[in-house]
């Protein structure tokens, strides 16, 4: 299974062009702010707009092909669409709601009944076959439109900011559903989100999507790692983290011991490159609770900005900092140069797996 | 009392009151003055009269055609002018109720005029199709349809603005044809303000006068529906024009308030 497209699509002032591919079992994110391209981009891919140039292809069939003269209507695209705020038929009950796509297929309807409670049980809402939307919480109305979107067995699974209508303490309940469902989905999942948090919890690799272009592209290691522009490292250039919490110390999956200030448990951790002070020597009086000695890696200058990668040692984490370039001078780093970096607890924000 | 927020939200200024309850007045009086002189005695001989139950089978017969039509023809308008933004639609909009505000006498002589059997569309229907409207029932569901369509485009009309298309996108990428989701989506999300319309232009249908009698003229049996009734009996037995008027009224308050509680909240709770 796979993902090819090449999207031109122009509204007005706004044009969108971009280039995308997948392959099956990958989740790939498209990041970018609002009216970046994102929604545009899942309406083309849906086909509920026609593309003005280039291809759509999934599976080697054509979707869309302006210049062959080739459109496949929405109805007739193996492709499901998860809704930002689930957008869940509200005269159906849950169970409808999820047959619906069976329905409209032509199943009958004690077929598709039955095949929608396998669903339901799966995203653990059976007790809630008769609720309307209206009665669901807006986690389980979520949980449900995955369920209706995957019901129809797509190849091509789009999500369409997902956890953004959703309040914090959901957003990580729905994260977490999601996260176990999409893994055992087969197909190729695309996620289109502003936050990159989402990204990072949910996909393999990353698009990110600036004024109608793809500014970077690449797994989110790589772009975190090396963002290649101002924009993409303010959007994404942070470090990440997963790792288990026990009193007060988060040990990272490398083996790494970080002190944070957050509830026991599996986490992600997000640490801002700028939260980060690297100094040629320790400071015994600082506050911070986490210093460690590291080697200094890639120096990237963006501007008046300064990326460095330090790499740690013995128990220390492997980051990226940021320093402005007026303090990179001051200090002289240069790769394979020792390197003291320090981070407050309170600087590094956990979420839980 | 002087600082209680939820008393100062709820309570009126007297003048306002007492204004409102003008209002009231106003619209309660006519009804009790109507039904203090009818005749409560005979009315059920009233009703029995040929001529009554004529004009109300007539009535009852037009006014549904008249909203069946209005469905049939009214909702795709609705859709059109709601979906399909094309130049000129804000003319075509106002082209298409403009007989919900026109004097319906006005409404009639422009039927006359148009559909009559000497008028410009009218001759080629006679003509060609052996179809003639005016002073035939027929000529009764033109005008009441004329005058009655327009309370259903604009209800569905603004249901169709109100409601999230994103509905519709989800059933089309779930595999709905653009008809199945019409008919799975579309129409239960609008479903209220269908019956809210519906009823509307019914209820317009039923009391038809002014486009009726001068397009469909006044034969007893054909064209003369309840209010021309009323109106010819009110000149030579004002006791069956109060019958007919209760009868009339009647049918009215209960569809009203009937509909209020069923359907007008649905289409609040619905829509909010």
């Amino acid at each position: 299974m796979s993902l090819d497209a090449r999207i031109t699509v122009r509204r007005g002032d706004f044009t969108l062009d971009v280039e995308i591919s997948a392959d099956a079992g990958e989740v790939l994110a498209v990041l970018g702010p609002n009216g970046s391209g994102k929604s545009t981009l899942l309406s083309a891919l849906s086909g509920l707009l026609a593309i003005d140039a280039g291809r759509i292809c999934v599976d080697g069939v054509v979707l869309d092909d302006p210049a062959a003269d080739v459109f496949v209507p929405p109805e007739h695209r193996p492709i499901g669409v998860v809704f930002q705020d689930h957008v869940l038929f509200a005269h159906l009950n849950a169970r409808e709601n999820v047959a619906f796509g069976l329905r409209a297929r032509g199943a009958g309807k004690a077929q598709a009944h039955s095949a929608a409670m396998t669903w339901l049980e799966r995203v653990g809402l059976e007790r809630f076959a008769d609720a309307r939307p209206a009665q669901l919480s807006g986690g389980q109305a979520q949980r449900v439109a995955l369920a209706r979107a995957l019901a129809t067995d797509p190849a091509l699974l789009l999500l369409d900011e997902p956890l953004a209508a959703l309040d914090v303490s959901t957003r990580q309940e729905v994260r977490r559903s999601l996260r176990e469902h999409l893994a055992t989905f087969p197909g190729m999942r695309l996620l289109v989100t502003h936050d990159p948090v989402d990204a990072y919890a949910l996909a393999d690799r990353v698009a990110i999507l600036e004024d109608g272009r793809i500014a970077q592209i690449g797994t989110i290691g790589q772009v975190t790692a090396h963002p290649r522009s101002r924009y993409v490292a303010e959007l994404v250039g942070t470090n990440l983290v997963r790792g288990v919490v026990a009193d007060g110390v988060l040990v990272t999956d490398t083996g790494a011991r970080i002190a944070v200030a957050a509830d026991p448990g599996p986490v992600f951790a997000v640490i801002r490159p700028q939260a980060i002070t690297l100094s040629l020597s320790a400071d015994p009086s600082s506050s911070a609770r986490n210093t460690w000695l590291g080697v200094v890696g890639d120096v990237e200058r963006l501007g008046d900005r300064a990326r460095i990668g330090v790499t740690g040692d013995r128990g220390g984490i492997d980051v990226v900092a940021e320093i402005t370039t007026a303090s990179l001078d001051d200090l002289a780093l240069r790769p394979g140069d020792p390197v003291h970096a320090s981070l407050k607890a309170t600087d590094i924000t956990t979420y839980p797996v | 009392m002087t600082s209680h927020p939820r008393g100062q939200r709820t309570q009126l200024p007297p003048a306002v009151f007492a204004l409102a309850m003008i209002a009231i007045a106003f619209f309660a009086l006519p009804f009790i003055g109507l039904l203090w002189r009818a005749p409560w005695g005979s009315m059920l001989d009233v009703l029995g009269q040929e001529s009554v139950r004529t004009a109300l089978w007539l009535s009852l017969r037009t006014s549904l055609a008249a909203t069946f039509l209005a469905f049939v023809f009214g909702v795709p308008l609705a859709w059109l002018l709601a979906r399909v933004p094309f130049p000129g639609s804000s003319a075509v909009r106002a082209l298409c109720t403009l007989s919900m505000v026109l004097p319906p006498v006005v409404a009639g002589v422009a039927l006359f005029f148009s559909f009559g059997r000497r008028g410009l569309f009218g001759q080629y229907l006679d003509r060609w199709l052996g179809i003639q409207l005016p002073f035939t029932t027929w000529g009764v569901v033109v005008a009441q349809t004329f005058v009655a369509m327009p309370f259903l485009v604009i209800t569905v009309e603004a249901a169709l603005r109100q409601m999230d298309r994103r509905t519709e996108d989800a059933a089309r990428t779930l595999g709905g044809s653009r008809w199945y989701v019409f008919r799975r989506v579309t129409v239960p999300t609008i479903q209220p303000a269908l019956v809210a319309g519906g009823v509307l232009a019914w209820a317009r249908a039923l009391g038809e006068f002014g486009a009726t009698i001068t397009f469909a003229g006044n034969f007893p049996g054909t064209t003369q529906t309840m209010p021309l009734a009323t109106y010819l009996a009110l000149e030579t037995d004002p006791q069956e024009a109060l019958v007919i008027s209760i009868v009339l009224i009647a049918v009215s308050f209960a569809v009203l308030v009937g509909l209020r509680d069923r359907w007008l909240h649905g289409a609040r709770a619905t829509l909010a």
